[in-house]
């Protein structure tokens, strides 16, 4: 068999196209013929009216953006503030989860007695599985028995109403989102820290550089790779979340602390909006990849340069 | 050697098909979606349904498949249609799913098997007129057959009233405050109205229906959300939370609610009647239940109004289906909907049973007599009005939330310029149907 092949039979150029073939057909499948419908259909109005089913699409053009984006119209006015709020959610998630993560992986990686249950403690919300943690969650902020507002009410503070308070709800959700995140940001944390060698720190000290310096000039220029990492993966799980909002609210009240994915969700089941539907997915994955391919391209750029 | 196990496994493929064909051809099979609400075993309770059925039935069986909540059964069967799938034969699904389902092409009218009955009117009787409404389009045609109907009504810790001197419930919206005031401590709320967390429609309809104006008609193509009931109702649901200082601002969550009540924190609650069940059971105090009093005082001095909720059964047909399947689908709704099965299913959830015959059969005929709670949920049937339905059901439904809500919380402060905006949106939608 060997042999023949050697022998460049008239097909052999077909054999990486045969070996990539399974996994390029799934991906063609499942995401790039997809990606190519959502940008057509966004394109259309569904049929409305009476026996819509059996009728043709509407060809419109951007309108459907058009009203996306103009807030007195019904779509519109939930996008933008859904489109808004994910934003103010991912931000939140970015600069304090990711730099959480860092503290409590420093914290956790020098030799101290029960490391390893602290270690467990810190990571274990990332193992829960989401809808039960907000679940948890949605009792601790209950209004009326509510652990939070117990707590609150011990030092004689009335209660807030975490998640019926629109000016609460998204701080409560980004609380909920930061709990779950933060430790599992530490476990790429602390396996960037354990692969920077000790001596650097031992030569960094006879050379009289404190602690802070050395965190300065030392572990952070070193885990830049890894804080790119979990920076994109943080901003993008942010615009992928649903499960918390599914147990915590619904996004309400009024869509104040809605978020686009669970918007997009909320309206497909009406053929009316499907048109909005693909158009509000079209802006997702736009700011996710413009957000992402150039969070890649600085770093490319940066590593060719060093 | 191969070619002899080639030829057996092609044999049995053969056996296993041709008997499949057989059975397929001597059994028709009723595909059953149902949601669940509520924590009983509806898996098992429907499997016992399916299996009585088919022993007065042979040659049809049912196929009951558990799908989850009503949005999640909804969700289910428009994926599997829309995808080119077969869908159910029957569903229960909510009762303001009518327009959504028949707009699309995929639901039949249940009036053309009443019409076909020897005692059609008499079957269509005996449901209570209320519970009918939402099954019923504006032409008059029936469309699905109530199965498990609700109303919120009002729950009270009787001991708590009675210690303050209160011996019958509130029956106008004066006496609800006066009531409340006088039970609320730093520690209780005097009344939890759950319109907070995203579906405030249904407990404002209430308020709506109480103030003289339902926000809903016999046509679907028309919406009253602008109306001076319709703001006055909301702008009292606020001042609940606010001037009135009776329970949270925005209104409480829905689930903390009975939780809420049952521990003592809330002395008077508007829940969902599918609750009572579990609320007589988990009480250590004497509960009442009575009529919704939402609204002021009328001529006969009571102020009462309630939307009906729940779920219906549906009908799927594209058409394609014979003669002898609608048949066996029709035995099958007729089953559901018989008073034995209503007493049945009313008693083990607290749903009210939604056929007069059914209250005078057993296991409900008792239970009604021993918790005459569970009577008053049926008689508030006579100050109910329609739940919220039109065309384009859940984006209309989506504005009209979303408004309540932004007044509710007093990010909107003018109710009546929030509500004219919306009505507005509203309007533009339902050009399209009219």
């Amino acid at each position: 068999m060997p042999a023949r092949l050697r022998q460049k039979s008239p097909l052999a150029f077909l054999q990486p196209y045969l070996l990539i073939a399974p996994t390029l057909i799934l991906v063609l499948m499942f995401n790039v013929v997809p990606a190519f419908r959502t940008v057509n259909d966004s394109l259309y109005k569904p049929a409305r009216g009476l026996n819509a089913a059996g009728k043709p699409p509407d060809y419109v053009g951007v309108e459907n953006f058009r009203d996306l984006f103009d807030d007195s119209h019904y779509m519109g006015g939930r996008f933008l503030r859904a489109f808004r709020n994910t934003i103010i959610f991912a931000l939140a998630t970015v600069c304090i989860g990711v730099p959480l993560g860092l503290l409590l992986a420093l914290l956790l990686n020098r030799r101290q007695p029960l490391l390893g249950l602290w270690r467990f403690a810190v990571f274990y919300p990332s193992l829960l599985p989401l809808i039960g943690a907000a679940s948890i969650w949605s009792f601790i902020f209950s209004d009326s028995i509510g652990l939070a507002n117990a707590v609150l009410k011990t030092f004689g503070h009335p209660g807030l109403n975490w998640l019926g308070d629109r000016n609460l709800v998204l701080l409560s959700i980004i609380i909920v989102n930061i709990w779950k995140q933060a430790g599992y940001f530490m476990i790429f944390f602390l396996a960037g820290l354990q692969n920077i060698p000790r001596n650097i720190y031992e030569s960094s000290s006879l050379d009289g550089a404190g602690p802070l310096e050395q965190f300065a000039y030392l572990t952070l220029p070193l885990l830049r790779r890894t804080v790119l990492f979990v920076v994109v993966i943080s901003f993008t799980f942010a615009f992928q979340t649903v499960e918390q909002l599914q147990a915590l609210g619904e996004g309400g009240p009024a869509d104040s602390a809605n978020l686009l994915l669970y918007l997009i969700f909320q309206n497909i089941s009406e053929r009316r909006n499907w048109g909005y539907v693909n158009a509000m997915t079209i802006v997702l994955i736009g700011v996710v990849l413009i957000f992402t391919l150039s969070n890649f391209l600085l770093f490319e750029r940066d590593e060719t340069n060093r | 050697m191969a070619l002899r196990q080639t030829a057996i496994v092609l044999l049995v493929l053969i056996f296993a098909m041709t008997v499949g064909a057989t059975y397929a051809q001597d059994e028709i099979v009723i595909d059953f979606y149902f949601p669940s609400a509520t924590a009983n075993d509806a898996e098992g309770i429907f499997q016992g349904y399916a299996d009585m059925f088919q022993e007065e039935n042979p040659g049809i069986s049912v196929n009951p498949v558990f799908t989850g909540s009503y949005t999640d059964t909804r969700n289910t069967i428009l994926t599997e249609l829309q995808g080119g799938g077969a869908g159910p034969d029957v569903a229960v699904m909510l009762s303001i799913d009518l327009y959504s389902f028949a707009e699309e092409g995929y639901i039949v009218p249940a009036q053309g098997f009443i019409d076909a009955m020897d005692m059609g009117s008499d079957y269509v009787g005996d449901f209570f007129p209320s519970l009918m409404e939402n099954g019923v389009d504006e032409m008059g045609n029936v469309w699905s057959i109530p199965f498990q109907r609700s109303t919120p009504i009002l729950y009270y810790n009787a001991d708590l009233l009675a210690e303050a001197g209160y011996d019958s419930p509130p029956t106008n919206n004066a006496e609800l405050v006066e009531i409340a005031q006088a039970l609320t401590t730093d520690e209780r709320d005097g009344l939890l109205v759950p319109v907070a967390g995203g579906f405030p429609i249904w407990m404002y309809q209430s308020f709506a229906i109480a103030f003289g104006q339902n926000i809903v008609s016999d046509d679907p193509t028309e919406v009253y959300f602008n109306t001076p009931e319709a703001v006055a109702a909301v702008e009292f649901v606020r001042s609940l939370g606010t001037d009135l200082g009776v329970g949270p601002a925005g209104g409480a969550a829905w689930g903390d609610t009975p939780v809420a009540f049952l521990a003592g924190q809330a002395a008077m609650i508007y829940h969902t009647t599918g609750n009572l069940t579990r609320i007589l059971n988990d009480a250590d105090f004497e509960v009442g239940v009575w009529y919704l009093p939402s609204g002021p005082a009328g001529e006969d001095g009571t102020g009462y109004g309630a939307p009906t909720g729940g779920g219906n059964l549906y009908i799927f047909d594209d058409g394609s289906k014979s003669d002898a399947e609608l048949d066996a689908i029709w035995r099958w709704v007729m089953f559901l909907s018989s008073p034995e099965i209503q007493a049945d299913w009313g008693a083990t959830t607290g749903y009210i049973a939604a056929r007069a015959s059914a209250w005078e059969t057993e296991p409900l005929a008792s239970l009604a007599e021993e918790h005459p709670q569970y009577g008053i949920a049926r008689d508030q049937l006579q100050h109910v009005g329609k739940e919220f339905s039109s065309y384009a059901t859940i984006t209309i439904q989506g504005i009209i939330n979303g408004t309540l809500e932004s007044i509710l919380t007093g990010e909107a402060e003018d109710a009546q310029a929030a509500m004219d905006e919306a009505q507005a949106q509203i309007d533009g939608i339902l050009a399209e149907y009219r």
